[in-house]
C-alpha cells in the first residue's frame, strides 16, 4: 500500500502550516514526544527489569506488569499524536527517508509485540511461564523499544 | 566577569583536538547524542514512574517507599550516563553552547530539579511511614512530584531548543539578551556604540 497520498495531504494540512511556521510550538510538541517516550520507556523498563529479576524483586511481577499497562498506553498515544504533528513539518522528506521507515517498522513491531504477545502472555500467573521465556520476552521488549528510540533520533542525522 | 570566564573555558575546550574530532566525526557525535536520548529514556522513565506513584496516578497498590527505593539505582545509572554523554555533547561544541540562552536556562532548571529532588527525598523520608500504603500521598509530596515533572519537562524542551538559533550571538538582540546569553564580544560592541 502506497502511503504517499497521506504524506502529500499532511504536507499541505493545517498541522503543516503550524509546524512549519512556529518553531516554538514545534519544540514544545517535541518535548511532549520525548516525555511520552520517557513514560513509555519507564513502564517498559520497570516491567521488563522485573521479569529479569533486576528490580522490585519483593513485589510480584504480575502486580508490576499490571500497573504499567495504563501508562504505557498514555505514553504511546502521546508519542503517536505528537509524532504526527512533528512529521507534518517535513512529511514529504520523511516519505523518502529510510531511517523514518526503519523507526515506523520498529514501532509497528513494538506495538504488535506488546498487545499481541507480551500482554496476553503475561495475563496469566507468571509461575506457569518458563523463566527462560519470561527473560527472552523482557530482553526482546527492551531491544525493540530502544531501537524505536534510537532510530527516531537517527532520522535527524540521515 | 562570569560570562568572560565561561567563554574563556569554552574557548580552551574548543581548541582541543578531541573536541574538534567529536564535532567533525561522521558517526561519533550522532552516536553520543543517540546514547544521550536513550539514557534520557532510562533516567526520566524511572523518574516518571516514581513521580507518578507520588502523585497517586500509578502503582497505587505498591508501597511508595518500595517504588522509590527499588528504582533509585537504575535511575541513577541512567543519570550518570546522561551526564557523561551530555558533557561530551557540550565538549564537542563548547563556545556556541556556552553562549546559548537555552543551554543556560537548561542548566538553571537542572539545578532547581536537583534541589527539588533533595528536598523531596528529605520530606519523603521524614513522613513516609504515615502514608506509605496510601494510594494517594499527602499534598506536599504530590506538589514535590509535580514540580519534579515540570522542571524536567523544562529541561527537555530547553535541551531541544539549543538547536535553534533564535537568540544566538550573531543575531541583533537587546543588550539584556546578549548578557543573558553571555555574548561577551557583542556586549562590548554594544557598549562602545
Amino acid at each position: 500500500m502506497d502511503l504517499y497520498p497521506f504524506f502529500d495531504w499532511l504536507d499541505t494540512s493545517l498541522l503543516a502550516d503550524i509546524s512549519k511556521a512556529y518553531g516554538g510550538v514545534f519544540a514544545v510538541v517535541q518535548m511532549f514526544h520525548l516525555l511520552g517516550m520517557s513514560v513509555l520507556g519507564g513502564m517498559v523498563l520497570v516491567g521488563d527489569l522485573r521479569l529479569l529479576n533486576v528490580v522490585m524483586r519483593d513485589t510480584p511481577s504480575e502486580i508490576v506488569i499490571e500497573n504499567t499497562h495504563k501508562w504505557f498506553g498514555i505514553g504511546l498515544a502521546t508519542m503517536i499524536i505528537s509524532g504526527i504533528f512533528m512529521s507534518s513539518a517535513v512529511s514529504l522528506k520523511l516519505y523518502y527517508n529510510e531511517m523514518f521507515w526503519a523507526k515506523m517498522s520498529a514501532l509497528a513491531v513494538g506495538i504488535a509485540f506488546f498487545y499481541l504477545v507480551r500482554r496476553p502472555l503475561l495475563s496469566v500467573p507468571h509461575e506457569g511461564i518458563r523463566p527462560g521465556v519470561l527473560r527472552l520476552m523482557a530482553l526482546t521488549s527492551i531491544a525493540i523499544w530502544f531501537t524505536v528510540a534510537a532510530s527516531g533520533r537517527w532520522i535527524g542525522f540521515s | 566577569m562570569l560570562n568572560e570566564w565561561l567563554l574563556s573555558v569554552a574557548r580552551f575546550l574548543d581548541a582541543q583536538d578531541w573536541s574538534t574530532q567529536i564535532h567533525e566525526s561522521i558517526y561519533l557525535y550522532a552516536w553520543i547524542e543517540t546514547t544521550h536520548v536513550l539514557t534520557l529514556m532510562v533516567f526520566l522513565g524511572m523518574l516518571f514512574v516514581i513521580d507518578l506513584r507520588m502523585l497517586g496516578l500509578a502503582f497505587p497498590n505498591v508501597r511508595a517507599s518500595t517504588i522509590a527505593e527499588r528504582l533509585d539505582k537504575p535511575m541513577m545509572i541512567g543519570l550518570v550516563l546522561m551526564v557523561i554523554t551530555g558533557f561530551l555533547l557540550y565538549y564537542a561544541i563548547p563556545v556556541r553552547t556556552t553562549q546559548s540562552l537555552w543551554f543556560r536556562i537548561k542548566v538553571v532548571l537542572i539545578v532547581f530539579a536537583a534541589i527539588n529532588a533533595f528536598a523531596f527525598r528529605a520530606r519523603m523520608q521524614a513522613s513516609v511511614n504515615t502514608w506509605d500504603t496510601d494510594p494517594t500521598p499527602p499534598r506536599h509530596i504530590r506538589m514535590g512530584a509535580a514540580a519534579s515533572i515540570l522542571l524536567w519537562a523544562g529541561v527537555v524542551v530547553t535541551g531541544r531548543t539549543i538547536a535553534y538559533d533564535w537568540f544566538d550571538c550573531h543575531k541583533e538582540l537587546p543588550y539584556a539578551m546578549y548578557w543573558a546569553a553571555g555574548c561577551v564580544d557583542e556586549m562590548a560592541a554594544f557598549a562602545s556604540e
